[in-house]
């Protein structure tokens, strides 16, 4: 390497280095701190004990219902991706019609995203409160007669919390992202399709999505990413996890251990386990996409 | 220009002086999760007014994050000298060292005489063998009822003499599914199972101070169960943070509620309708009868590693004195513990509708236990999670006592959990 090489590169380092820094003290740090940590019992108090495995084998053998909540993260993560990849790619498509009004129709789509959770997850308590709830009402004015318990109900509940993932910020910027990739889609290819007969389904199958396929990938690892990390935004302010333990997490139960039970060894191990889940799912979700996603030469 | 610099001179020694003054004052470090009041109850400008050479270095941490906060605090060193603990919290505390006993200086203290305080106090000292808090003031629960609603029905207000059974027998008259009426609220605060069960008879934590639950916790949840069930007492309803949106009882839809003694502070506003309190009703078993009541508080403690110990206990002191209850009981009308300044009734709200029945306050205080709040909070919380299940029919009591039992073995460890027994009174 001659010397000019020599000095762009190490300047090239010397610019990177303090976010690299930044990176391994108040990322990386933490993140090697939790795994150690997951191999403690420790209650704040007094220093951490080194216990080895016994976080994981407790965990693993299903105490403080742990295959539970687990079940509840994945259905969770799953139907909450399904909804708001979905939920956005829908909206996006309607902001693309050439109707009036489109404007107006994005900052109505838009703003759940703007609103602070905390505020929503008040709102919606009194929405879907099963006795005095003014969606039940209207669901007995229409000839319901039972409608359903929506944030009580453990059968209902698991789908009311994924569902309400729409209310979410990185679901209305999935929107804005769809939105532009939508509009990057040659229009000569929907003219081609139109010519040859194609109906508005086999043109939505065929022609969109193979085109906005890379960014309908990303918006589905940051949906996912978003929504398992996110997930104690949307539930705890709205049921804490409740009733019992039918709408509890890996992040809510994460934070119940460590803030209100003081096992913050325990609470780290769960934190590795949503770590791996995190890495293990996007991991899972490039393979099963590698042939489907289109990129242009 | 002799004499100007002579006044110069006079104002400089002044400001010297002055400055050597300002810095003999002793700083006090105090955490709260409570924001300090406005003048005129405002307790650490009146210790401050009163002791000019000390100075109070108030810092509020949100109550989501008190303990928390507090624990990082404790391994950091950077606790204050002065904390205001939870209950639970004390006990660890004292167990790890972090404060240090008062025994010594409430035994000096011409102020501060353990026997004018609330029996729970004492008891709370037998259990961990010295004093390491004093109760800044208190919380219990009450049972509120609608006075109109009760008028309207011809059903007798609640007393002290209501046992179990007056309290079943009013809420079921009292309903009025037409009109939407419940005759009582779900419970929306957790204290409240823990002051029905030790009602119905399991003690919560025995004398051993082990978690103590079961065949009578069963016996409460069977028979609130049903009383869901009939409609005679509101589903649960999403609880996020220990709040609800919607209080039936505020709202004149529920005729009674057991609730917090804060709750006064919310309720005095109310002008739809009559309102008043009782303490909680009796368990009668065989001419025995048994009445239990929650209690919370936070406790001043001394940072054992605090370098102006004598310093904090005369803050603490005077916080604990006639004038410094009488400031925080008008501030955030809560009793004090102390029964020579609660019955001067400076914690006493009154609204245009209610309450009057301030005796409730004095019978609770009286048969008040710490109970659950001795309790890591994660177990309770789980435990009481369950609880909701069992009133929505997804669990069945037994299994929910079973599964506190078997939680509480696995969090406190099997020598600090009482063997399942029976309701026996």
């Amino acid at each position: 390497m001659n010397r000019m090489s020599y000095r762009s590169t190490l300047a090239a380092y010397l610019f990177l280095s303090p976010w690299v820094i930044g990176l391994l003290i108040f990322v990386g740090g933490p993140i090697v701190t939790i795994f150690i940590l997951s191999l403690t019992k420790w209650d704040l108090l007094g220093s951490p004990t080194w216990i080895g495995l016994r976080n994981y084998i407790n965990m693993f053998q299903g105490k403080g219902d742990f295959w539970l909540v687990f079940a509840n993260t994945l259905i969770y993560t799953v139907i909450g991706v399904l909804v708001s990849v979905v939920w956005a790619l829908f909206t996006a498509l309607l902001l693309n019609q050439k109707v009036p009004g489109t404007g107006l129709a994005g900052a109505l789509f838009f703003a759940p995203a703007v609103v602070p959770y905390i505020a929503t997850a008040f709102a919606l308590q009194l929405i879907l409160r099963g006795d005095l709830g003014i969606l039940n009402y209207w669901l007995r004015v229409i000839g319901v007669r039972n409608p359903p318990s929506w944030l009580m109900d453990p059968q209902v509940i698991i789908w009311v919390l994924p569902a309400l993932t729409i209310y979410t910020f990185y679901t209305g910027q999935m929107m804005l992202i769809f939105d532009a990739a939508l509009k990057e889609v040659p229009k000569e290819l929907y003219e081609i399709a139109q010519l040859d007969g194609a109906s508005s389904l086999t043109i939505f199958t065929k022609v969109t999505l193979p085109m906005i396929s890379p960014i309908l990938l990303f918006n589905v690892i940051v949906s996912f990413i978003n929504t398992l990390n996110m997930s104690f935004t949307v539930i705890y302010p709205l049921t804490a996890g409740g009733p019992g333990k039918t709408s509890t997490v890996l992040s809510v139960d994460l934070y119940e251990n460590a803030f209100k039970g003081f096992r913050i060894g325990y609470a780290c191990a769960e934190a590795v386990v949503l770590f791996v889940l995190c890495v293990l799912g996007t991991a899972c979700i490039f393979w099963l996409s590698r042939r489907r996603v289109y990129y242009e030469a | 220009m002799q004499r100007s610099k002579c006044v110069l001179g006079i104002i400089v020694a002044f400001c010297l002086t002055g400055f050597a003054a300002l810095s003999e004052q002793i700083t006090i470090k105090y955490v709260h999760w409570n924001a300090l009041p406005e003048d005129p109850y405002n307790y650490v400008e009146a210790f401050e007014q009163q002791y000019p050479q000390y100075k109070i270095d108030f810092t509020l941490i949100p109550e989501a994050e008190y303990p928390a906060a507090l624990r990082q605090m404790a391994r950091t060193g950077t606790l204050p000298d002065v904390l205001c603990l939870w209950e639970y919290d004390m006990l660890e505390f004292a167990e790890a060292g972090y404060i240090i006993p008062l025994d010594q200086y409430v035994a000096k203290s011409e102020v501060v005489n353990l026997e004018d305080f609330i029996p729970a106090v004492r008891s709370l000292v037998k259990l961990q063998k010295r004093l390491y808090g004093l109760p800044w003031c208190y919380a219990t629960h009450f049972l509120y009822y609608n006075k109109d609603l009760f008028d309207k029905v011809g059903v007798p207000y609640p007393d002290d003499t209501w046992t179990w059974q007056n309290f079943v027998d009013a809420a079921r008259a009292l309903t009025d599914p037409e009109a939407g009426i419940y005759g009582c609220d779900a419970i929306v605060f957790h204290g409240i199972w823990f002051d029905l069960i030790g009602t119905f008879g399991d003690p919560i934590i025995d004398e051993q101070g082990r978690f103590a639950i079961g065949g009578c916790a069963e016996k409460l949840l069977k028979e609130l169960y049903q009383l869901t069930k009939e409609g005679v007492i509101a589903k649960p309803a999403a609880l996020a943070m220990g709040a609800t949106a919607v209080d039936l009882f505020a709202a004149g839809k529920a005729a009674m509620a057991f609730n917090g003694s804060w709750m006064v502070s919310q309720y005095k506003d109310i002008t739809d309708f009559a309102w008043d309190i009782a303490p909680n009703p009796l368990m009668v078993y065989d001419g025995y009868a048994r009445r239990y009541a929650g209690l919370h508080t936070g406790f001043f403690a001394i940072n054992a590693k605090s370098k102006v110990k004598d310093a904090a206990w005369k803050f603490i002191e005077f916080c604990l004195s006639q004038e410094g209850q009488r400031l925080i009981s008008e501030a955030y009308a809560n009793p004090s513990a102390r029964f020579s300044v609660m019955e001067r009734g400076y914690h006493e709200v009154r609204g245009p509708k209610g309450p009057t029945n301030w005796e409730a306050l004095w019978i609770q205080a009286k048969h008040g236990h710490w109970g659950y709040t001795l309790l890591p909070p994660k177990l309770w919380m789980d435990t009481v999670e369950d609880f909701y299940s069992v009133m929505l029919g997804q669990l069945s009591p037994s299994e929910a006592v079973q599964r506190a039992i078997a939680r509480a073995q696995d969090v406190l460890g099997p020598d600090k959990v009482a063997p399942y027994t029976p309701c026996v009174p």
